[in-house]
């Protein structure tokens, strides 16, 4: 595998029963690369093991007065050399592969993984989880399933060069031997407290990140209205803490760093005592008292291979137990088997039911709210919460999926549907739709039916400010508003320009039945009027749901339905709803009780009161010339009489 | 090696153009220059104790050296005792002081970059409202985020580490020279290998490693998204698309990896070879000299031992010295927050009165396109108005300017007869607030929530200002009540409940004139119109300008102003102006029935 291979084209199915599980799997799916590794990495710790001998053996000829013997020193020193570096930098590419191939095949499996959760994520605390995998644990992991080939070279090396010594001056030998165990776990029992303080260095500095980022976002707020004072001083603590807490934890590393001179250096001065009475005594030669003195010097670096991987461990297992978790979530189980494939005939029980024919009505058993084919449905609620929760019903599917009857359309429920028939059929826009970031042309790019032009939607969904906004903060050189970029959940823009977009989004999708939760809420009453009068032009003949309150929307709506208590209680047109019932009143025109009540006493008085609803009665009720002269230059068109609307309708079935 | 070039997509270019500056490198010389005099002290005591410690680890070798000297010429007496005791001295002052280097370096760098980073705060909140609301506060985010990150690195480790390298590897090569004059003459022949090495790396390498984090932290950043959006992308099934932008993602970001290995690739080989012509030359021309009668063998085994040492510190420098030349961009764009100047206003300059005025202002965004057109208006005392109006009328920017944020560019707002712009912020806001659709909860507890507004409220003050707004009942109910931590991280408020602290934090303000901009927009409609008059109960007497996308609030307003291109076409009560039947006639009938 090779880094320019990458993605996989299938990243495979992970073993995520447990943490150790999930690194084995990953480590045994890159045996082969691993292996690489290892043998580079044996390549490069011999030939670094190889340059002490060469420095003994050059000065045992030069002390031997030899010079061709020094000639072929410096002859295998380069070979010795040339194999360092030829090692080095060959552990280094597979080392890195292997490390990138890893992190590259988690992060495709998390991406799997959270399209196949979708919407179980925004209710799960799983969404964190699946952000924090992806953010910080996939390095670790990668990290240590990176560096196990290194450590098995390492300590092959240790173990080649203890030999060798054994060979060359077994009495030494044996005190290197002895020594170097002592070396490679001296430092293990103060790895997990330096560990633990580096964690909570981290996490202070999260904090302080997070005080400050917030700080700046709502910068704003604190220039209009103060406290500018109150929040440096928070930061000055947290940032001050982070300091405390970056020493603190510094302590800990560097007496790690002083045991790492200290005892590497005893073994030293072992060597230089022993080594040197041996040579007194002529049972060994110099040059192999400078080779063991030289190789213990060496032998420090793949030893640090043994506290590596010790904390590459430590650090990794928290991370890939959650990545393991994270990995084994399943959307509920209702749907999860539906959701596993796309194809309908592979998913038990879906195959028994087909696709409704298209043009049928939209039926909700559970609270009786109909929605006839071709038409525009207002739902009034007054309720969001139960609004967005009757939405969320209308798409199918919904969440944690009860015992309660599933919506029909023309007649079939569309609970027995496949996830993915369900919300082609279906498109069910929630009260807070996100943006994604992108250029414009590629958040309007959606699976759709083609029907309708991204140009058509956008102008159904008065967007033309929006294009002119988004333009302006684009960089030189982007004349095409279709080019302008959309950051993260479109922050740049206002909460009306980014209902609007979302707005825009779905009308370009033009799905059999359009859900819409409050879609114009943040939008101005100006252009409120002109999108409900858009969108009821562009959705002419198709099913469509609004959860509204504005009178605006429910004017233009075919049909509108009054949900009383969780029941559809009453339904008609907007104007006949208006009149005839109090409890839809109170919920649309937001009168306050009290206006409630004199409205109810003094009917007469309030409607003589009122000249545009004289005139309006003069000029013959509702349904027609809904303003007067200057409203119909004010929004165009909004005159439309609904009867012709309706014999388009039927036209256009 | 076939070269590899560098890949064609930058993930590391910016999207959106820069709104802020970016420091000039006269400007981060500087700042780097003050920072380091700051710290000054710290860094001679760095630097000695390295020294120390370097020296210390080099009395091995060189006693070594006298061994070997004393072997080779068959010295009966070796005072092993007193050679093996100077070692373990030697030893000792060595553990001691790289424990020393490791902790005072880190405090080094831990104390430089807390001052960067509360550095940067300060100049960041004292940026003129008018600045952040023309940048927004995005790229300032992601300086103090990403920039700060970046710097941490450097200033944490690369800093101390190459002030610690530098001085070894100079320490290294003296005592070479001490030792023997031609062995550090033969040492040197590796540096044109070197040089040249480096060269070539880090002309490249900085700027593909920033784009290779970048390229990494987009991989993040795509999925990210996708959780975020969790019920977007199920609805609109963009699943796929969801998975195949990631595997580009991971594609972007592999690319520039392959690319810095290639690097590291040509740049591993030049140290080693480095490093062995270092000790190849050493021990060869060395051994030669020996053979010559111009060197002991002890001076070859001491300047062998010295060699082989040399390619740790050289290893530190190179290691951390792209980490520093990452840090600089990083740097720059902190520093460049500097030259914002800011809005001095002149202190002397107050009110007298309460009376907001607009005279013939004329105010846009770009150059030569005017958003607001010869707008006069004038607010008396106590007055509630409402603007209405289709979006991009400029009933936003109006009101902007009626709080000062924004200066006009011809004609002129004025408060009690004083000029609104020429006022510092802080005068102005004890006087105008303005409450917007940006309803920041801030990370913290409620009671430092409200109390930004006024410093010194005490709780019964908090209550009041959070029944004025309706705010009460969902306050008590909180589990530790003003002590519950919100925001971010905190327990989750509803838009609607943000909005509400947004209001209670202008109550306890209490400034004569405010300005609220969509300020109920959040909260359902009855709600907020119950909100409303409640709040104005307590407002009584102020002066409020209200932007309203809801009409209910023109109803209740003394005075409303359409605004219409830029310009207002109708002023006057509720009743006249439905009375006149004009656009807001209109489109009162239709929302009232």
């Amino acid at each position: 595998m090779q880094i320019s291979d990458l993605p996989y084209r299938d990243p495979g199915v992970p073993d995520a029963r447990s943490g150790p599980r999930f690194l084995w799997w990953l480590g045994r799916n890159q045996r082969a690369n691993q292996l690489v590794a290892l043998g580079w990495g044996l390549l490069h710790f011999c030939g670094i093991a190889g340059l002490p001998f060469c420095v003994g053996l050059g000065v045992e000829a030069v002390v031997d007065r030899d010079g061709g013997r020094l000639l072929r020193a410096g002859g295998l020193l380069l070979l010795a050399g040339a194999a360092t570096a030829l090692g080095d930098t060959m552990l280094h590419r597979a080392a890195v592969t292997n490390w990138i191939t890893a992190a590259a095949r988690v992060q495709q499996l998390l991406a799997r993984k959270t399209a196949e959760l979708g919407s179980a994520l925004t209710r799960r605390v799983a969404a964190g989880e699946v952000v924090a995998v992806s953010t910080g644990d996939v390095e670790k992991i990668g990290w240590f399933v990176e560096a196990v080939s290194r450590f098995l070279a390492a300590a092959f090396a240790v173990v080649a060069i203890c030999a060798g010594l054994l060979v060359l001056s077994p009495a030494l030998g044996v005190v290197v031997a002895v020594g170097v165990p002592l070396l490679a776990l001296a430092v293990l029992p103060l790895l997990p407290r330096a560990t633990r303080r580096a964690d909570a260095q981290r996490e202070k500095a999260g904090r302080a990140t997070e005080l400050a980022s917030d700080t700046v976002a709502g910068l704003r707020v604190l220039r209009g209205i103060g406290g500018e004072e109150l929040f440096l001083g928070r930061y000055r603590d947290a940032s001050q803490e982070v300091r405390q807490a970056a020493v603190h934890s510094a302590r800990m590393w560097s007496l790690i760093s002083a045991v790492q001179v200290l005892l590497p250096g005893a073994l030293l001065v072992t060597v230089i005592w022993y080594g040197a009475s041996l040579v007194q005594d002529g049972r060994i030669a110099v040059g192999e008292l400078v080779t063991v003195f030289s190789a213990v010097a060496t032998m420090l670096y793949p030893l640090r291979h043994f506290e590596e991987i010790a904390m590459a461990y430590s650090f990794s297992r928290p991370s890939a137990k959650r990545a393991a978790r994270v990995l084994s979530l399943t959307r509920d189980a209702h749907t999860a088997a539906r959701s596993a494939d796309d194809s309908p005939a592979a998913a038990p029980g879906a195959g028994a039911v087909s696709a409704p024919e298209p043009g049928g009505d939209l039926y909700d058993p559970e609270t009786g709210v109909l929605a006839p084919a071709g038409l525009l449905t207002a739902v009034v609620c007054g309720d969001p919460d139960l609004a967005g929760r009757l939405a969320e019903r209308l798409g199918g599917h919904p969440a944690g999926a009860d015992a309660s009857a599933s919506v029909l359309l023309g007649g079939v429920p569309l609970d027995e549907l496949t996830l993915d028939q369900a919300r082609t059929l279906v498109l069910v826009q929630d009260k807070d739709p996100v943006l994604l970031s992108g250029t414009l042309r590629e958040l309007l790019d959606v699976p759709a039916s083609g029907q309708v032009t991204a140009e058509r939607a956008l102008t159904a969904a008065r967007c033309s400010d929006v294009l002119e906004a988004l333009l302006q903060s684009a960089p030189d050189g982007v004349t095409d508003p279709m080019d302008a970029r959309i950051t993260e959940r479109g922050r740049s823009l206002s909460g009306g320009q980014r209902q609007r977009l979302a707005l825009a989004r779905s009308l370009v999708t033009d799905p059999e039945v359009l859900v819409l939760d409050e879609p114009t809420s943040a939008v101005d009453s100006h252009t409120e009027a002109r999108i409900a009068e858009g969108v009821a032009e562009l959705r002419r003949g198709r099913t469509t749901v609004v959860l509204a309150s504005s009178p605006l929307l429910l004017d233009r709506a075919d049909r509108v339905v009054l949900v009383h208590e969780g029941r559809a209680a009453a339904f008609g047109t907007h104007r006949d709803l208006l009149r005839s019932d109090g409890r839809y009143r109170a919920v649309v025109t937001r009168e306050t009780e009290e206006e409630q009540r004199r409205a109810a006493t003094e009917p007469v008085r309030r409607d003589t009161a009122r000249p545009g609803a004289l005139a309006e009665a003069l000029r013959g009720g509702h349904g027609d010339g809904l303003m007067g002269e200057h409203g119909d230059e004010l929004m165009g068109g909004l005159t439309d009489r609904l009867p012709d609307e309706f014999s388009e309708i039927e036209e256009s079935a | 090696m076939i070269g590899v070039a560098p890949p064609e997509h930058d993930p590391a270019a910016p999207e959106t153009a820069a709104t802020l500056p970016v420091g000039s490198p006269a400007t981060v010389r500087r700042y780097v220059g003050g920072l380091l005099r700051r710290h000054r002290r710290a860094f001679v005591v760095l630097v000695a104790v390295n020294a120390v410690a370097v020296i210390a680890s080099m009395v091995g070798p060189y006693l070594l050296g006298r061994v070997v000297d004393d072997l080779a010429a068959g010295a009966r007496e070796l005072h092993l005792g007193r050679v093996t005791l100077l070692f373990a001295l030697a030893l000792a002052v060595q553990t001691v002081f790289v424990r020393l280097v490791r902790l005072r370096g880190a405090m080094l760098g831990e104390e430089m970059l807390a001052d960067l980073r509360e550095d940067f705060l300060v100049r960041s909140v004292g940026l003129p409202p008018g600045v952040l609301e023309r940048a927004g506060t995005g790229d300032l985010l992601s300086r103090i985020t990403t920039d700060i990150d970046r710097l941490a690195n450097a200033m944490r480790e690369a800093v101390p580490q190459l002030a610690i390298g530098v001085v070894w590897v100079g320490l290294l090569f003296g005592a070479l020279a001490a030792t023997a004059p031609p062995l550090a003459l033969a040492a040197l022949l590796a540096l044109p290998v070197l040089v040249t090495g480096c060269r070539w790396y880090f002309k490249r390498a900085p700027s593909a490693y920033r784009s290779e984090a970048a390229g990494y932290a987009a991989v993040a950043a795509a999925l990210t998204e996708t959780v975020d959006a969790g019920r977007t992308v199920e609805g609109h099934r963009l699943g796929r698309r969801r998975i195949a932008l990631s595997e580009r993602r991971i594609t972007e970001w592999t690319a520039w990896e392959r690319y810095t290995l290639f690097l590291r690739s040509v740049l591993f080989p030049v140290i080693n070879v480095t490093f062995v012509v270092i000790l190849g030359s050493v021990l060869l021309i060395g051994g030669y000299c020996v053979l010559r009668g111009w060197l002991s063998v002890g001076q070859l085994t001491t300047g062998a031992l010295l060699a082989q040492m040399m390619i740790d510190p050289i290893g530190l420098i190179l290691r951390w010295y792209d980490e520093l030349q990452i840090a600089q961009v990083s740097l720059a764009r902190l520093v460049g927050v500097r030259e914002i100047e800011p809005e001095a206003g002149d202190p002397g300059l107050a009110p007298e009165g309460r009376d907001v005025r607009a005279d013939e202002v004329r105010f846009g965004y770009r150059e030569g396109v005017d958003v607001l057109h010869e707008v006069s208006l004038s607010v008396p005392p106590g007055t509630r108005m409402a603007l209405v109006g289709p979006s991009g009328a400029g009933k936003s920017t109006l009101g902007r300017l009626l709080a000062g944020i924004y200066a006009p560019r011809a004609g002129e707002v004025t408060l009690g007869g004083a000029r609104l712009s020429r006022m510092p912020a802080e005068r102005v806001r004890e006087h105008v607030a303005l409450v917007n659709q940006e309803h920041h909860v801030f990370v913290g507890s409620l009671r430092d929530n409200l109390r930004l507004a006024r410093t010194d409220a005490g709780d019964a003050e908090l209550w009041t200002a959070l029944a004025a707004v309706d705010a009460e009942d969902w306050a008590r109910a909180l589990e530790d009540g003003l002590d519950t931590e919100v925001g971010s991280g905190g327990t989750a408020l509803t838009p609607a409940q943000a909005q509400q602290i947004a209001l209670a934090r202008l109550v306890l303000a209490d400034p004569h004139t405010l300005v609220l901009d969509e300020a109920t927009s959040l909260l359902d409609p009855r709600a907020a119109r119950h909100l409303e008059r409640s709040l104005a109960r307590v407002l009584d007497g102020r002066t409020v300008v209200a932007i309203a996308h809801r009409l209910h609030t023109a109803h209740d307003a003394d005075v409303i102003a359409v605004v219409e291109g830029g310009r207002i076409s109708e002023l006057g009560s509720h009743d006249q102006l439905v009375a006149a039947d004009g656009a807001y006639a209109a489109l009162w009938r239709s929302w009232h029935g």
